[in-house]
């Protein structure tokens, strides 16, 4: 698909308002080509002619004629504001449905103010164009045709003559189309980064405060408005080239008129009278070449910006819903469906998309088993790194997995290829014994709670914040899950409890307030499988530990992953595993690695200093 | 202060317009010049231009009748030479309206800008940020096409209309005044709609907004969204937004388009009483003006209302940019709480004593954070913060940056007054670690020279391998060249963290702050960070708030705060000593191991 045919499917869906509104164009124009002939008809007939008689008659024609184009004149730019607005509506909403499912890769390539500027800018130059551009030169070329038209019935030589401008204005069509794109594109990218860079300085003002760079900052952001400025001077540069071309060749039909009419006039092959008529139509010759170098200009401002987000969003994300997409198609296998997690498990092997148990269908409210295994799994960056290496385990529902290691040891990664943010490059990860690629996506991820290292909160209030995985919930559900993250004692300090709006990114709250917010969030959701990446480091152990405990009086049915830095964090866990370098270098109970005398020991040795080492071991 | 979200409308009050547009006139006062000579330019071609229609009736009344070609030609001559004039014109038209529309744009989105790098914390925590940008990219950009097409079209518009009515009373006063008389019909009818139209822009400035800040947030949010499946809730959400924007548009431009018709129907119901009473005149013979003058009359009159229509919309547009317009100046107006004071100077080089002496602070609404909190350090002393989370300690540090003005007591550094010294001078000796460690797009070398544009490459990489982040940096593709970006999945939080230490420490600040910020950081890492780091302190004063013991416990002094208050103070082995709160905090530790 093309951008313009894509931008033509949306279009197409108010072809008969499009149609509608290029009828009432028609009327419009003709009702202007009306209205001066009958002035024109008062003037000479009644006021010269001395015709009084038909005065009344003309004045109400003429007022009949304005109220009539009065009203159309209203509604002809409603109308087409009614169909841009709409078409407008429905490409933000599947933008933003596209968006929502990109992939990590999509957000790592695109900076914020850049998508941004896809919604807004570029939603504007689209706006205008099918709001005003397409009647405008609609009706433009009515008029042009029209004149064209009844100047040929007045005399061919004479609208031949004024036909040879066309060949020129043809020309210079074309060329200020060729010229003023690349300006458009400069100023879409442009205004993209300038856009970008607002967005960033705006989000990182603490740091820039911090630093005090704030003449740094301002020099770069003179850097990107002299930037923006300079390609809309650019790009004005090269209409001053050619709207006034197109004011010449307008103008120039006047001569052509006055020279060629002249002599043919003074030839005796027209005769003044002619040239008074085709006199009264220049102006619809006139106007229409006026404006046809503004009109370019529109029309090309759209197809930059057309093309700017059909680009952006025509990536297919590499993560997609296999199973939504064939429940689409109608490929569901109830059968099979109702087989027993066991059978699913032995089969995965050869499952096809259709073969799913619960996790294939995402109707389905059963909850999971919760029973994660890994096998052989390898994740390589699209840049090549290789980030996990073969990393084979199996967490059993119930169970508490703690994972340990250095930074960048990819303990998030492994959670991310659970959730499928990412996709394995090789081996498998299964859920409840099935694929995860193979699993609905929305299913897995809903059954998934997880709170991330980076916590991102909305400009909402702490109550939407918690039941953001689950809006509809009671405000009982909410509060136990905050009470559980022990979140609740402070949140009722906050001038309005439950009902504070955060700011983004939680700030106003501390780090650890933050952090159990983010755990009450995926509380909430009650979730089989619990991920806590890095959720407490900075919560005091007190609390740590107290969180700890009402995990564990939550239920034995959840499979709770821990990624810590800290001992305290995962010492309780059935199963701890450390990561290194991609590949899990040990694993047991704390006590069993302590005692190994490996990574984790000395880990535990530091944090707790060496005389604690055999405090440990008892 | 009240936090605003995306789904909130923002109050504005309401303000008296005329204000508005006289800053804006500020903005055009260094293009006067430029203005005046686009204007000159534009009336004198439509002057000239104004000939044709004249040489054309002279070809028609006299050449033609004579069968005077050459005539002919010198008329079409002359023609072409006018529109040669007005061509080049309209070229230079574009050119100055383009530099003076863009220019003013572009001042005016330096001074938001400038202004918002003052705005303190407080200003970005209550609103969504999608809010801000609109303002800075998008508004801005809204009132250019008024600042430069729509300007300079109002000055000859203007002036033309001024000399059709010198032309009009020439010919005849009264039938000149008649045609006026539409005039304050339709004064009346823009006074009527004026407040409707400016509410209604106003709102849907207001619902752009509230898009703006919802679609930035999606994006910043996206993991979340998608690992918490919402994405159908937050669709319906974002549509809901999108519609109110749909209506709000919808609701404004209607008030523009009733414009053009009502200007339309004014002028044809005038014209059509001027030739009521010219043909009366005529009949009764009362008027004292020919036939051929009245006729000229009527020629005039479609030319008195044509700039009045384009005034019309110049109007139109005006009311639409002053909701920008207000909404920008809002910005630009907003107080600055925390600045230099008028006397203020330079924070001479700092040695490192801190000195807190009976400060009280608290947010918004109140609630006190800081209750007479009083502590000295030594120049080069590492001092610990630690207490429960929400007891104030981030707050103690953010007030030493000066981030925040106090209620009452003082701060002094080096034994000057934090207050009477400038912000950069004062912070740019400061390095503050955040947990929330930014990373801004651009290369990982970019992000940790952040610190210091003046570092060399060297520098950069040395700062790196203090905090032990050179190792892994030399593991990416492109080493110190690789690109990341503020979400980039790229980096681990503890990766991203330990680049914010490298850039605080090519700051080489004389205080350096960590706010929690190892808490990603495994030990090991932080280990070997401490072994580079305590060559580093040495000589700069250090607060450090952490959570794990082993960070801070050899520390020159620990502050135990909680409830807004000092409750011990001391060295690792005093405050054990004590057997207080900080040795509970530290045994808690061991406790919580037997547990197991």
């Amino acid at each position: 698909m093309t951008p313009m045919k894509w931008f033509l499917t949306y279009l197409k869906q108010y072809r008969p308002r499009i149609i509608f509104g290029l009828v009432l164009v028609t009327a419009m124009a003709a009702l202007a080509i009306v209205s001066p002939n009958i002035s024109g008809e008062i003037v000479d007939g009644v006021i010269q002619g001395g015709k009084y008689e038909e005065l009344p008659v003309l004045i109400m024609i003429l007022i009949g004629a304005t109220a009539a184009r009065s009203i159309l004149k209203f509604c002809v730019p409603y109308n087409f504001e009614i169909c841009s607005q709409g078409i407008i509506y429905k490409m933000r909403d599947e933008i933003y449905e596209k968006l929502l499912s990109e992939d990590f890769h999509f957000f790592d390539r695109n900076r914020t103010g850049d998508l941004m500027s896809r919604q807004t800018g570029d939603m504007e130059a689209i706006r205008n164009f099918t709001a005003a551009t397409i009647y405008a030169v609609f009706e433009n070329i009515l008029y042009f045709s029209f004149a064209l038209l009844m100047i040929f019935t007045v005399n061919i030589k004479l609208a031949l003559g004024m036909l040879c401008i066309l060949p020129f204005t043809a020309l210079t069509t074309v060329l200020q189309m060729r010229a003023v794109k690349p300006a458009f594109r400069g100023i879409r990218r442009q205004f993209s980064s300038l856009n970008a860079f607002v967005q960033e300085n705006i989000s990182a003002n603490r740091v820039v405060k911090a630093f005090a760079k704030e003449d740094y900052e301002m020099e770069k952001f003179e850097k990107e408005n002299d930037a923006y400025r300079d390609a809309e001077l650019a790009c004005a540069r090269v209409w001053e080239k050619y709207v006034p071309v197109f004011e010449l060749f307008s103008n120039v039909l006047m001569v052509v008129l006055m020279l060629y009419g002249g002599y043919l006039a003074v030839a005796g092959e027209i005769t003044v009278g002619n040239m008074v008529t085709v006199n009264g139509y220049l102006w619809m010759l006139n106007s229409p070449l006026r404006m046809a170098g503004w009109y370019i200009n529109d029309i090309q401002r759209f197809v930059t910006s057309v093309e700017k987000i059909y680009d952006t969003f025509s990536v297919e994300p590499s993560i997609k819903n296999e199973v939504a997409e064939n429940e689409a198609a109608g490929n569901e296998n109830p059968e099979i469906r109702e087989a027993g997690n066991k059978a699913a498990e032995n089969k995965t092997e050869k499952s096809g998309a259709g073969e799913n148990v619960d996790l294939g269908n995402r109707n389905s409210n059963n909850k999971l088993k919760g029973d994660v295994e890994f096998r052989h799994v390898s994740y390589r960056a699209p840049d090549g790194e290789l980030l996990i290496r073969d990393v084979s385990f199996h967490a059993r529902r119930g169970q508490t997995i703690g994972i340990i290691g250095p930074t960048g040891s990819g303990k998030s990664i492994l959670m991310n290829l659970l959730c499928r943010f990412y996709d394995a490059t090789e081996g498998e990860v299964l859920v409840d014994g099935v694929d995860v690629r193979k699993a609905d996506l929305k299913k897995l991820r809903d059954r998934i709670g997880m709170a991330m290292q980076d916590v991102f909160l909305f400009s909402d209030t702490i109550e939407g914040n918690l039941a953001y995985g689950r809006p509809d919930c009671d405000f009982e559900t909410v509060k136990k899950a905050a009470v559980a993250a022990d979140a609740n004692h402070f949140i009722k300090e906050t001038p309005d409890g439950y009902d504070t709006i955060v700011g983004e990114r939680g700030v106003g709250l501390s780090g650890g307030q933050k952090q159990r917010i983010s755990l009450a969030r995926a509380l909430v959701k009650d979730p089989e499988i619990l991920i806590l990446d890095d959720t407490t480091s900075a919560v005091d152990m007190e609390t740590e530990s107290y969180i700890q405990k009402q995990l564990k009086n939550i239920g034995k049915d959840h499979t709770v992953f821990i990624i810590a830095y800290r001992i305290s964090s995962v010492k309780d866990a059935d199963q701890i595993y450390v990561m290194q370098h991609g590949r899990i270098t040990e694993r047991g109970t704390h006590r069993e690695l302590v005692n190994s005398g490996g990574y984790y020991a000395q880990v535990f040795a530091h944090q707790y200093g060496k005389g604690v080492t055999e405090h440990g071991k008892k | 202060m009240a936090r605003n979200k995306y789904d909130v409308d923002e109050i504005m009050e309401e303000r008296f317009d005329a204000r508005q547009l006289a800053r804006v006139g500020r903005y055009l006062i260094p293009y006067k010049g430029k203005l005046i000579l686009t204007a000159v330019l534009m009336l004198s071609a439509s002057a000239l231009t104004m000939l044709i229609p004249q040489f054309f009736m002279n070809v028609i009344d006299r050449s033609i009748p004579e069968k005077d070609m050459r005539s002919i030609f010198m008329y079409s001559g002359l023609s072409m030479l006018i529109i040669l004039y007005s061509v080049i014109t309209l070229r230079i038209k574009i050119r100055l309206t383009s530099q003076v529309g863009q220019g003013v744009i572009h001042q005016l989105r330096t001074d938001l800008f400038e202004h918002l790098q003052e705005l303190p914390f407080s200003y970005y925590d209550s609103r969504p940020h999608g809010k801000i940008q609109v303002r800075v990219v998008n508004y801005v950009n809204n009132i250019s096409d008024l600042l430069s097409n729509g300007l300079i079209n109002t000055i000859t518009d203007l002036c033309s209309l001024i000399f059709i009515i010198v032309f009009m009373l020439a010919i005849d006063w009264r039938l000149t005044l008649m045609c006026m008389c539409g005039l304050p019909v339709l004064a009346a009818f823009t006074i009527l709609i004026k407040k409707k139209q400016h509410l209604a822009w106003q709102i849907q400035s207001n619902k752009q907004s509230n898009l703006n800040a919802y679609i930035s947030e999606s994006i910043n949010g996206v993991r979340v969204t998608q690992s918490f499946v919402r994405e159908e809730k937050n669709r319906e959400i974002f549509n809901s937004l999108s519609d109110s924007y749909r209506q709000s548009w919808m609701k404004a431009v209607r008030y523009n388009f009733m414009m053009g018709p009502t200007v339309d129907m004014i002028s044809m119901v005038t014209t059509i009483f001027l030739y009521v009473v010219i043909v009366s005149w005529i009949r009764s013979g009362t008027g004292t003006a020919s036939i051929g003058v009245m006729v000229a009359f009527t020629s005039y009159i479609s030319r008195f209302w044509a700039p009045i229509t384009t005034l019309a919309n110049f109007y139109n547009s005006l009311l639409t940019a002053i909701s920008y317009l207000e909404r920008i100046f809002e910005t630009i107006d907003e107080p600055v709480a925390v600045k230099d004071a008028p006397d203020a100077v330079e924070m001479p080089v700092i040695k490192g004593k801190v000195t807190f002496d009976h400060v009280d602070f608290s947010y918004e609404d109140g609630e006190k954070i800081l209750n007479q909190v009083s502590f000295t350090t030594e120049p080069g002393q590492s001092f610990a913060i630690v207490g429960p989370t929400g007891a104030g300690k981030s707050t103690i540090v953010n007030l030493l940056s000066r981030f925040y003005n106090v209620d009452s007591g003082t701060i002094y550094v080096d034994d000057i007054d934090i207050s009477k010294v400038t912000l950069h001078s004062l912070r740019s000796q400061m390095s503050v670690m955040m947990q929330d460690s930014f990373i801004f797009s651009g290369t990982i070398m970019d992000n940790i020279r952040y610190g210091n544009k003046t570092a060399t490459d060297e520098d950069v990489v040395r700062a790196a391998k203090t905090v032990c982040a050179h190792d892994f940096i030399m593991k990416m593709e492109n080493g110190y060249q690789t690109q990341v970006n503020e979400r980039g999945s790229r980096l681990s939080a503890g990766q991203r963290q330990l680049i914010s230490f490298a850039r605080a420490l090519l700051a080489d600040p004389k205080i350096l702050i960590l706010d929690e910020a190892t808490s990603s950081i495994d030990t090991e890492t932080e280990i070997a960070l401490q072994r580079g780091l305590n060559e580093l302190l040495k000589g700069r004063t250090s607060f450090i708030i952490a959570h794990r013991l082993s960070t801070i416990q050899n520390c020159d002094r620990i502050l135990y705060v909680s409830g807004g208050r000092i409750q011990e103070m001391g060295n690792h082995e005093e405050l054990l000593e004590k057997k207080g709160l900080y040795y509970e905090l530290y045994m808690s530790q061991y406790r919580f191991l037997e547990g197991a």
